[in-house]
């Protein structure tokens, strides 16, 4: 009846792993829940960019142009105004008038925000209640420009005079730099992996309680060990949050296409695909924590307490790594924890994002958070073949690791 | 069968007084020198804390044999069955297959039902047993070949893209059991196989052990159902307090035991058996007595004191059930 496959350990656990995850992918993608909560989280995520656009038109970025009307000499001032004005941030629109009562009764109607008349050296203004400090010192400067060269003084001598004292920013040693458009994708990978295991970690620790509460662990130890059915379960789960992920990123830029809400920081692939592999390596160390603790306990109802204090310190190294790297990014402390693993995925990027990060501190990171990833499986495998048959109480960690029992 | 040979050394043994809670050697009795296939389960013990849940348990399940493994609860039966399968380390003893001592590769091979029933709720029927068959190595199409012949076997194909959740608990049974047996294993080992299941389904599933260990599994499973491992079971091997008492065929176990007589002689007084050396009356139906016979008691004594009371209806060899077999090796309470 069957057609076995070579019966070679050796050559089985990627395909173990590959069927477990396969299962895991396919029971959640057509899950009822995985469905709605995905369209709803695009819908969202489409309806949130749509919604900030609207909000955007409604109060414009650009403050609107300032409406500027000149009559008799004063008509001189308009060039030197509008540079200054342009030069101090202002956009306005300049228009010539026949007289002083033309530009009053335009102010008062609020077609025009400000009505200059009067001679170049000596203009009067009416101006309306809103208009902006900037343009009134424009129409000081173009008088005092033109009172300058009334004097005889050449435009060369009048610049020189009117010439701003530059002032050169120096950062002091030890403070934080301001942040750049990169360092923001960094903080954005930290908190996208605490997003994503929010709801991840918690479906691996409950599939791994399902299986020691359905009691089909006791049939599945006898053909797949528990680290590949561990490494499997994360894998799958991880790969559908992933998707999940994706989907509400597409929704999120799609719309933004369309909406132009906010402009993305253009990144390089290689800038891609280390944010990549660091939201992929601290999604495989928390899930793996999160199977670790959840093998301890035999009913669902203990998921969350067992669970409590790996989201504690995932939420702790979100907020540590956000602390390190706004107050003392280059500090030696910062360096350290930024390649030990339960910073590295949240603290890592940061400093890459900065340009921070030495190559060799990334390479030791990824190689310690794999290292480490590697030896949660082993231990998260161990705990649930030594705590296979037990049920009740949430089992001790030394027990479950040595595989004493009590009963 | 050859094992069959090997119950006079138990008989003999419990003839010389052998007490429940000995161990009971079975390898004394094994025929090792047939090149038949055998799982070994040799001097295995298991302690939880204080308690003995195996102590030195020792026996063999041929190749196209059906082994019924019956104790009392809690006699150590799971215990034994999960440490077969790995999922509970013996504390001591090993456990082989054909001659080779069972690893994880090996265990594939192996179908398990286990006591604490447990499959995938939400799973669909079919692909739950594609998965399992996939998971015993077996190709996406074989295995979903499998799963659908064993449904049909099982009468439920029609359920196949159901959630294992929406079926009757008796049907969830069904499935657990396709499960064991989805990948064509070698070895059977299922415990309280017929626990929960209705007459049809109790045929059924005898029907396809029976049909597995005439291919060649070795099938061995536990049940309370004394009568029905004593309708099917080649062999029996009772267990109580982690320890074989007995072990063979029925019929093996019936001659290892004491010979018990049917006399209806209705004229007879209370102490008609007094001047019998080793009678003893052990039950009593109306007129009908059943009496025992020790060692040293003769069935013609019997017969002639009957006789010396007035006419005999009755008189015959009383055949022990397997319960009465139970009983007598282990403590006496049902299992």
């Amino acid at each position: 009846m069957s057609s076995p496959l070579p019966d070679d350990h050796a050559s089985t656990w990627p395909r173990n792993i590959y069927l477990v995850a396969r299962r895991e992918m396919l029971i959640r993608l057509r899950s009822r829940v995985f469905i709605a909560t995905t369209v709803v989280m695009v819908v969202l995520v489409a309806g949130s960019v749509l919604v900030a656009s609207y909000l955007q038109e409604g109060t414009p970025s650009q403050p609107a142009a300032v409406n500027v009307g000149f009559s008799g000499g004063s008509q001189a001032l308009e060039p030197s105004f509008k540079s200054v004005a342009a030069a101090l941030g202002e956009t306005v629109n300049v228009t010539s008038l026949p007289d002083a009562a033309t530009g009053k009764s335009q102010v008062e109607a609020g077609s025009l925000d400000m009505a200059v008349s009067g001679s170049a050296t000596a203009p009067t203004a009416v101006v309306s209640n809103s208009l902006p400090g900037m343009v009134e010192i424009a129409l000081d400067a173009a008088a005092e420009d033109a009172r300058m060269a009334a004097f005889g003084l050449t435009p060369e001598a009048i610049t020189s005079i009117t010439a701003g004292v530059p002032f050169e920013p120096v950062q002091p040693t030890g403070s934080a730099s301001p942040l750049n458009e990169g360092a923001f994708v960094g903080l954005a990978v930290g908190l996208i992996l605490f997003t994503a295991l929010g709801s991840a970690g918690s479906q691996v620790a409950q599939g791994v309680v399902e299986e020691k509460a359905t009691r089909i662990m006791e049939i599945l130890l006898a053909t797949v060990r528990p680290s590949e059915l561990l490494a499997g379960k994360v894998l799958g789960i991880g790969l559908v949050a992933l998707l999940q992920l994706a989907m509400e990123a597409a929704a999120a830029l799609l719309t933004n296409a369309f909406a132009h809400v906010v402009s993305i920081p253009a990144l390089g692939i290689v800038e891609v695909g280390l944010y990549f592999s660091w939201f992929v390596l601290g999604f495989l160390l928390y899930a793996a924590a999160h199977a670790t603790v959840a093998a301890l306990v035999s009913r669902p109802e203990q998921v969350a307490g067992a669970t409590a204090p790996v989201t504690i310190v995932l939420l702790g190294s979100f907020v540590c790594s956000l602390n390190l790297f706004l107050r003392i990014p280059t500090s030696p402390l910062t360096t350290v924890l930024s390649i030990v693993p339960p910073l590295a995925p949240t603290l890592m990027p940061m400093g890459i994002a900065e340009g921070i990060a030495e190559p060799w501190q990334v390479g030791v990171a990824m190689g310690l958070t794999i290292a480490t990833i590697a030896g949660e499986f082993w231990l998260a495998g161990r705990i649930y073949a030594n705590s296979a048959i037990h049920t009740g109480a949430r089992m001790g960690f030394s027990d479950a690791l040595t595989g004493r029992q009590s009963d | 069968m050859a094992a069959a040979s090997l119950m006079a050394v138990m008989i003999l043994s419990r003839r010389r007084g052998v007490k429940t809670g000995d161990t009971v050697d079975t390898r004394e009795w094994d025929v090792t020198e047939t090149n038949q296939r055998r799982l070994e389960i040799d001097a295995i013990s298991k302690r939880y804390g204080e308690t003995v849940a195996v102590d030195e348990l020792s026996f063999d399940v041929l190749a196209g044999e059906l082994f019924g493994f019956v104790g009392r609860n809690g006699a150590g039966k799971t215990t034994t069955m999960r440490i077969v399968l790995g999922v509970v380390a013996a504390d001591r003893g090993e456990v082989r297959w054909d001659g080779r001592p069972l690893d994880f590769k090996t265990r594939r091979r192996i179908g398990y039902m286990p006591e604490e029933r447990g499959l995938y709720p939400k799973m669909r029927v079919a692909e739950q047993l594609r998965y399992l068959g996939e998971l015993h190595v077996m190709t996406r199409q074989a295995a979903a070949a499998a799963a659908l012949n064993w449904l049909e076997r099982f009468d439920l194909a029609e359920r196949r893209n159901a959630e294992l959740q929406s079926l009757s608990l008796g049907n969830q049974q069904r499935i657990q059991l396709a499960a064991a047996l989805v990948f064509s294993p070698e070895v059977l080992v299922l415990d309280e196989p017929f626990a929960g299941l209705d007459p049809v389904a109790v045929d059924v599933l005898t029907d396809v052990l029976r049909e597995r260990a005439r291919a060649g599994v070795a099938v061995i499973f536990s049940s309370h159902e004394l009568e029905l491992v004593e309708r099917i079971c080649d062999r029996v091997g009772i267990i109580d307090h982690g320890r074989l008492v007995a072990i063979g065929s029925v019929d093996d176990l019936r001659r290892g035991g004491p010979e018990r007589l049917w006399v209806d002689a209705p004229a007879a007084g209370e102490d008609w058996l007094r001047n019998v050396p080793g009678a003893t009356i052990v039950q009593e139906q109306g007129s009908r007595r059943l009496v025992e016979l020790a060692p040293d008691g003769n069935d013609q004594d019997v017969l002639q004191a009957a006789l010396r009371t007035g006419p005999v209806r009755e008189f015959q060899s009383a055949e022990q059930s397997l319960v009465d077999i139970f009983r007598d090796v282990a403590g006496g309470a049902r299992p």
